[in-house]
């Protein structure tokens, strides 16, 4: 027995000491193989008395195992640190770009007016879209613009030879959709129209002929001048941050009376900061028109004006996303440069 | 308009001078504030002076010699002088040596053409308090010799820059300025009521009014004894603080009283009025009148004009005639202050391009009330600058009397509009500060000034009640909602965006426009239902002389864009409206304009090697972008091969969704790509939106077999024209309901006879059960024969 002993304590020390896996094999078989001392001492165990075979049958049994069980650990060290060799012989450098999957963009636009379409429609929005060939009474006439207002001169608005002289034109705003909706819906309402419009400018760096809006409108039983600034003060939060502030001041369109100019505290500057590029020192930025409905526009559609008011909102989609992303040409919204569209995803 | 805070004590004590807050007020107000300017004197020692000699200088003609006194010894002191406009006796600014005016230009002693020069005979603009650089600043008669010029000019200012919204006339003056802050800040302002002295007599000039749609109102004054001379210095700083050039002191006294009380004046010079009677009408075709700008206009007939027996000699509202204009011999005038209709003076302003500071007034509508006023007040300063007399006696021409305006305004539309927080007592008061006169109790019975023509209905009282409650002191609440949100279509919508761009694809954004050759360009005949374009009316460039038709032109023009600066590929989307000439089927008075989605690559696309090498693209990039917008929308779409004006003959498809062609894609003709500067193989496509983005059934879970699928592979020899999709549904169709997938894996198409060789990769699995060999062999044996049948031989087998 006492040479089994030795046999055991022993092993750990040679096992460790081999340093590949062929090496491993030989001491595996000289260590349980069937020329080892260990089978040696097996086969001896007929010459010993009875009684004394089922103990070293046993202690051999064991012997075995624990021999084995050194073996195998040292093995699995063994392939793990050989196949640790391949896997850093197999290293690559990380930092180069060597495969691109194709990455393509939404326009910064359509960015944009999802992004504020979703803050509506988490309060309760439809989200309307209309024609882009407008009539002039849905354009101006149903809005409360007078006849002789110079919004309707050829200068300002494209007029098209479609139908009756001076009856189709762009729209020149996504108001008459409110028009068009109302007439298709009865109160409570609640829709904001995204859309392209359309105006006789020259190309500059703050000038498109055609160029995005976002209108609004809710008209229902209770609607105040207090639910006008709520939403809006809302919406100002949701799109340029939770400190923003607002500031309403009076104002004039044909087609909301009282109305209102919307103005958010600068992001940038949080106010005050003379040199501040987004702002200019002012504090504040000028966002977007509002106001209450002017009824003529409700009664034109039939509502009734004794039951109902509401309130309407439009802003400019190129404005809110020239001033968050410190674009300072509106031609970059048209030319699709790709190295323009990629900056934005 | 420009308001300064000096002009504006004239009528008003402010309770502050922080011009932060006079800001706010203005704001709050509704008017507003463009930019704030402080004046203030920019110079040291400079004083009034009297020249007391003026000689020619000795060695050069463009400078004089002169001599000023400004000291109690009158000391003579010498200085060389460049301007021309004053001679002995003028009392002038002089800026003594060592003065620093603005810019740190410093005064000393300095010797000009060898004569010694003590200081410097300053001009307006050397000082930065007016514009006229052509001569020295002369003053008035009255200026103390000897006192700092500092303390005879109105500095420091505060000049408001305002914008005024085109419904408020009222607010185009200093005096309704004054009238505005009165009621914001709840002080008093003063009312000019002029005390003009006359004398007795009836103007020479009748007045007749023809066209009284145009002309409300005609009045005129009588000024005689007149002398054409320059303003009195104060008057002339006033105007330059608000941007009016001084002129002569007939001509800026009626600017000073347009910009004092809002009322625009045209003085004509009477003696040159030709028959004494004026006639207010409306132009004759083509007749011809000079302005006082010295343009001879062709005028219309919308055109508004004043007569005298020789014809039109003034533009109503919008700019005098040369002929009639008062001029240094002037001595007598007919000061006209007359109420025009708006629109004319608008239109009518517009189509002469004469803009001006009387027609911004006019055509917001000036107070009916204001003319007598106006001119009585203009009458007074002339006489008091000029020392000129003034008739007693009017010219009054009504042709539509003046009113004031009577509201009813029921306390319920203030409450549905702007809440409960409005008793009767707080809306009369509001509205009483704005001169409104209040009586009664619900409704509300008010009386409208004439100077506040916008005010017309009850709810338009509601906004001078909210803006004079203060916008800021309304709280904050958020309405209930309709419970709306996007429509399955708008869902849609974005899921095909989201594929697009997952696709490598960037989303452009075009004008809605072309110039019609661009259909030439794409190669669309004359009979292409792109033809069927809207004009527009008046575009401001030929590019944007019609609606677009189709979005490939744009996404072409775009491509070329990049290439140009030095992209070597890349790839487009756009979904926007196309316009049509045939009524638009929701509404048949507007243009048809659809929906498209369109998409344009160019150079490789996909994912990129190392290098930037990738997949060229070819027409099975365009169907492969096609098949990956149908994936992202569960669309089930067949593509079937075709030829479409644009496309390479041999590489388009139609896409054909629920049995309708919905677009064309695949690759741009060549030639096509050429005239917008495109190697290479250029792919596009253009589809109608609402068809992609439009209802379709949700798809039904087919259960993933957990059984071991059969595998095996078939090549067939077929013509080479015939799709491979036919082939793939041929067989397909025969194997039953087993087959789980098809795959064509190889094609060959160099195969004599016109044949090609078609390998496809079919797996067949049993829902419910291991397929066995027995099963399999007469699936497989009936796919071939089915093949055979429509053509295709077993490779090898022929």
């Amino acid at each position: 027995m006492n040479r089994l002993d030795d046999i055991i304590e022993a092993a750990p020390r040679r096992v460790a000491a081999v340093r590949s896996l062929d090496e491993l094999e030989t001491v595996e078989s000289e260590l349980v193989g069937r020329h080892s001392e260990l089978a040696e001492l097996q086969r001896g165990i007929g010459k010993l008395a009875p009684e004394e075979r089922p103990a070293m049958g046993k202690a051999l049994q064991e012997a075995r195992a624990a021999l084995t069980a050194v073996l195998e650990d040292r093995r699995r060290q063994l392939e793990r640190i050989g196949a640790d060799a391949l896997l850093a012989d197999d290293r690559v450098d990380m930092t180069l770009e060597a495969y691109r999957l194709p990455a393509g963009s939404l326009h910064l636009i359509q960015q944009t007016i999802d992004e504020i379409t979703d803050i509506f429609t988490a309060l309760g929005y439809a989200v309307a879209d209309g024609p882009e060939a407008e009539l002039s009474a849905y354009n101006f006439d149903a809005l409360n613009t007078p006849p002789t207002h110079p919004s309707r001169a050829e200068s300002d608005t494209m007029y098209l030879e479609f139908g009756p002289h001076d009856s189709a034109l762009m729209r020149t705003q996504t108001s008459p959709m409110q028009v068009r909706w109302m007439e298709d819906h009865t109160p409570p309402v609640h829709v904001i129209v995204p859309g392209k419009v359309y105006r006789s400018d020259t190309i500059d760096a703050s000038h498109l002929p055609v160029f995005h809006q976002i209108e609004g409108l809710a008209v229902d039983t209770d609607i105040t001048f207090s639910d006008l600034k709520g939403t809006l003060a809302h919406f100002a939060k949701e799109y340029f941050g939770p400190a923003t502030t607002v500031r309403f001041r009076p104002h004039f369109f044909p087609f909301t009376e009282p109305s209102a100019e919307l103005d958010v505290s600068c992001f940038n500057c949080d106010g005050g900061e003379p040199s501040c590029r987004v702002c200019k020192g002012v504090g504040w930025l000028e966002m977007l028109g509002c106001g209450m409905v002017d009824p003529n526009v409700l009664a034109h559609v039939g509502y009734d004006t004794d039951v109902v008011t509401g309130f309407a909102f439009g802003m400019g989609v190129e404005r809110m996303a020239m001033v968050r992303h410190g674009i300072n040409n509106i031609r970059h919204f048209i030319e699709n440069d790709i190295r323009f569209l990629r900056q934005f995803t | 308009m420009k308001v300064s805070l000096n002009w504006l004590t004239d009528y008003i004590t402010l309770p502050t001078e922080d011009v932060a807050t006079i800001r706010e007020a203005f704001e709050s107000l509704g008017h507003e504030v463009e930019g704030v300017e402080v004046l203030e004197p920019d110079w040291t020692e400079v004083v009034i002076a009297e020249v007391v000699s003026v000689e020619p200088h000795p060695d050069a003609d463009k400078v004089r010699l002169c001599q000023v006194v400004y000291d109690e010894a009158r000391t003579p002191v010498d200085v060389v002088c460049g301007a021309w406009n004053f001679d002995v006796g003028a009392l002038v600014p002089f800026a003594k040596p060592g003065a620093v005016l603005p810019g740190g230009f410093e005064i000393g002693r300095r010797k000009i053409r060898g004569v010694q020069s003590n200081g410097m005979i300053c001009s307006d603009r050397e000082l930065e308090i007016g514009d006229d650089a052509a001569g020295i600043l002369v003053l008035d008669a009255d200026a103390p010799v000897g006192t700092d010029f500092a303390d005879h000019v109105d500095l420091p200012d505060v000049v408001f820059d305002l914008s005024i919204t085109p419904n408020r006339p009222d607010a185009m003056s200093m005096l309704g300025i004054a009238r505005e802050l009165s009621a914001y800040f709840d002080v008093p302002y003063e009312r000019l009521e002029p005390e003009l002295p006359t004398v007795p007599g009836t103007p020479s000039t009748t007045v007749e009014i023809q066209d009284a749609t145009g002309c409300l109102r005609f009045t005129g004054r009588e000024i005689q004894h007149l002398e054409i001379a320059p303003s009195p210095f104060w008057m002339r700083q006033r105007l330059w603080v608000a941007g009016v050039r001084a002129i002569s002191n007939a001509v800026d006294v009626t600017n000073y009283v347009m910009l004092e009380l809002g009322h625009p004046l045209h003085a004509f010079d009477a003696d040159r009025v030709v028959g004494d009677h004026l006639i207010v009408r409306r132009a004759e075709p083509d007749e011809k009148m000079t302005t006082l700008d010295d343009i001879e206009r062709t005028l219309s007939e919308d055109d508004l004009v004043i007569c005298d027996s020789t014809g039109a000699i003034s533009l109503a509202g919008t700019m005098g005639g040369a002929t009639s204009e008062v001029s240094d011999a002037t001595s007598r005038v007919f000061l006209e202050a007359a109420t025009w209709d708006p629109p004319t003076i608008m239109w009518m302003s517009r189509r002469h391009g004469l803009r001006s500071e009387a027609s911004s007034r006019f055509e917001r509508g000036v107070d009916p009330d204001l003319p007598l006023r106006a001119s009585s007040r203009a009458a007074q300063l002339l006489a008091q600058v000029s020392g000129a007399t003034v008739l007693a006696d009017v010219v009054d021409e009504i042709a539509v009397p003046v009113a004031e305006r009577t509201l009813e305004l029921p306390l319920t539309v203030v409450e549905r509009t702007l809440g409960a927080d409005f008793p009767t007592q707080h809306v009369a008061e509001l509205l009483e500060k704005l001169e409104l006169h209040v009586s009664g109790d619900d409704p509300l019975v008010v009386t409208v000034p004439t100077f506040r023509p916008d005010l017309e209905r009850p709810i338009d009282l509601v906004e001078e009640i909210a803006r004079l409650h203060g916008y800021d002191r309304f709280g904050e609440s958020l309405p209930r909602g309709s419970a709306a949100g996007l429509t399955p279509e708008q869902h849609r919508e974005r899921r095909l965006r989201a594929a697009l761009t997952g696709a490598g694809l960037h989303q452009a954004v075009h004008l809605s426009f072309m110039d019609p050759d661009d259909l030439d360009l794409i190669g669309y005949p004359a009979d292409h239902p792109a033809r069927n374009i809207v004009r527009v009316r008046n575009p401001l460039r030929d590019e944007e002389g019609a609606l677009r038709t189709t979005l490939l032109p744009g996404l072409m023009a775009s491509l070329r864009y990049n290439a140009s600066h030095g992209a070597d590929h890349g790839g487009l989307f756009e979904t926007g409206r196309v316009f049509f000439a045939d009524p638009d089927t929701a509404d048949p008075r507007i243009p048809r304009q659809p929906l498209r989605l369109g998409f344009a690559v160019f150079g490789v696309s996909g994912g990129l090697e190392l290098g930037g090498s990738g997949r060229p693209t070819d027409a099975y990039t365009a169907t492969a972008i096609t098949r990956l917008i149908a994936a992202g929308l569960d669309l089930e779409i067949v593509l079937r091969g075709t030829t479409y004006p644009g496309f390479h003959p041999g590489r388009c498809a139609e896409v054909v969704l629920g049995g309708s062609v919905v677009g064309h894609v695949g690759e741009i003709h060549p030639s096509v790509a050429r005239h917008y500067d495109l190697g290479g193989r250029v792919v596009a496509g253009e589809l109608d939106l609402p068809a992609l983005v439009g209802p379709t059934p949700r798809p039904q879970l087919v259960t993933p077999s957990v059984f071991p699928r059969s595998e095996f592979d078939l090549a067939f020899v077929i013509d080479r024209d015939v799709p491979s999709a036919d082939l793939v549904a041929t067989t397909v169709a025969a194997a039953g309901e087993l087959v789980e997938s098809a795959e064509v894996f190889d094609e060959y198409r160099g195969l004599e006879d016109g044949r090609k060789s078609l390998a496809i990769h079919y797996v067949l699995r049993a829902p419910d059960h291991t397929l066995s060999g027995e099963e399999v062999t007469p699936v497989r044996t009936a796919m071939i024969e089915a093949a055979a049948a429509s053509g295709a031989t077993l490779r090898g087998q022929a």
